[in-house]
């Protein structure tokens, strides 16, 4: 009855149902946390060039070059239970047969982590201090989530499976960002709104089109 | 403490509940697996590549019902690449087309570049099919016991040995 075997399982035990209580705890607390984000993002230039999508590829394709500015204010995404927040800026447009756009391509990302989360990130040793310090003392920093970006060059350049994607019509960008909790429910930009959780407030840009492939000698490079 | 063995009646009914348990855990998991349409509804992340979202050992829980709208670019997936039977964890960086035959593409947020090189020969995109699950949610570290025992194979055998000890030593 009382042997050490049944100590340690009753010790075991209680330890993970009280570990598990406390996650789920934990995770119904972003309820709480009214979520307001904003964002305004504006096309800059746009062009499109001839490029490989890498040194090995046999044919070359077209490669959309997109270009802007935005400014967002995600720093109510920062609680207790946020260990980083992914924001990442697509373009999407439709195909020539439909209206409704269906195809996306991410254009430009970033991870911005809690400070509690710093210690994960892969950087270098010089960026890691920098980032330490940036918010020494405080495990939680709001003050992350405000972005300012002038005429920021994409991360990515597009490409299509066809391979031409000059003059394609109706594009727009959009910013969305991704939640990933310490533990619970990962969220991304909600779609409806939910007690304190409300939509994006902007973050779609204007309608443009991409313009003709721009004819230059020295354009092989792609990232 | 060895009484039990001397007594086989009770050796059979610890024998039927040790079985009792391990279909129990089975019949939960197999249960799951209907209820979010994936073949595996849990996965431990085995790598990286999505650091620092998911570190290795991190538990993650799959999706794969489209009940509102289609999986789309930003969710975080696990596929299969033809003929390989890896599952890899990684985002959805670009979609082409609608329906079950768009054409996507994914990356990790840790690698510099997308998964193109990852696909099987031939292959530039993988499509729905491919795909066994998105995550909806994350439970830190706990499946890391499982990359102990798949990397230290003899942890198993110990471990059986343990439980089936347990179950038929202890009384009650």
């Amino acid at each position: 009855m009382h042997s050490t075997l049944v100590r340690t399982q009753n010790v075991f035990g209680f330890f993970t149902t009280v570990a598990f209580v406390v996650a789920a705890l934990i995770a119904a607390s972003d309820i709480v946390a009214s979520r307001t984000p904003k964002a305004s993002v504006v096309v800059k230039d746009v062009s499109v060039v001839m490029g490989r999508a890498n040194y090995y590829a046999k044919k070359k394709e077209e490669f959309a070059n997109i270009r802007f500015s935005m400014s967002a204010d995600l720093s109510s995404l920062f609680t207790w239970n946020t260990k980083q927040v992914f924001v990442y800026v697509s373009a999407s447009w439709p195909n020539s047969t439909s209206s409704e756009p269906s195809n996306e391509a991410v254009i430009w990302d970033t991870i911005i982590t809690n400070p509690s989360a710093d210690h994960l990130q892969n950087i270098g040793p010089a960026a890691m201090k920098k980032l330490k310090r940036s918010a020494k003392g405080k495990p939680i920093d709001p003050s992350r989530g405000k972005i300012e970006l002038k005429n920021q060059k994409p991360k990515y350049q597009v490409s299509v499976p066809s391979g031409k994607i000059a003059h394609t019509n109706d594009v727009v960008l959009e910013v969305h960002y991704n939640v990933q909790p310490w533990v619970g429910v990962l969220t991304w930009t909600p779609q409806i709104e939910f007690l304190g959780w409300k939509k994006m407030k902007g973050g779609v840009s204007k309608v443009f089109s991409l313009p003709a492939v721009k004819v230059k000698k020295d354009s092989t490079k792609k990232n | 403490m060895l009484s039990a063995l001397g007594n086989p009646r009770q050796a059979a009914a610890q024998i039927l509940n040790f079985g009792l348990i391990l279909s129990t855990a089975f019949m939960m998991w197999k249960g799951l697996s209907v209820i979010a349409d994936s073949p595996s509804p849990i996965v431990v992340v085995l790598s990286g590549s999505m650091e620092p979202a998911f570190q290795r050992g991190d538990l993650l829980f799959l999706w794969n019902r489209n009940f509102f709208e289609e999986t789309k670019v930003g969710e975080i997936v696990v596929y299969n690449v033809k003929g390989k039977d890896i599952p890899i964890v990684h985002r959805l960086v670009r979609k082409f087309g609608l329906g079950p035959k768009a054409k996507l593409l994914t990356k990790g947020d840790n690698n510099p570049t997308d998964d193109t090189e990852l696909y099987a020969r031939g292959q530039d995109f993988i499509e729905r099919e491919d795909i066994i699950g998105s995550v909806v949610a994350y439970i830190p570290f706990v499946g890391y016991v499982t990359i102990l025992l798949s990397e230290h194979p003899w942890l198993k055998t110990v471990m059986l040995g343990i439980m089936g000890l347990v179950v038929v030593l202890q009384r009650e």
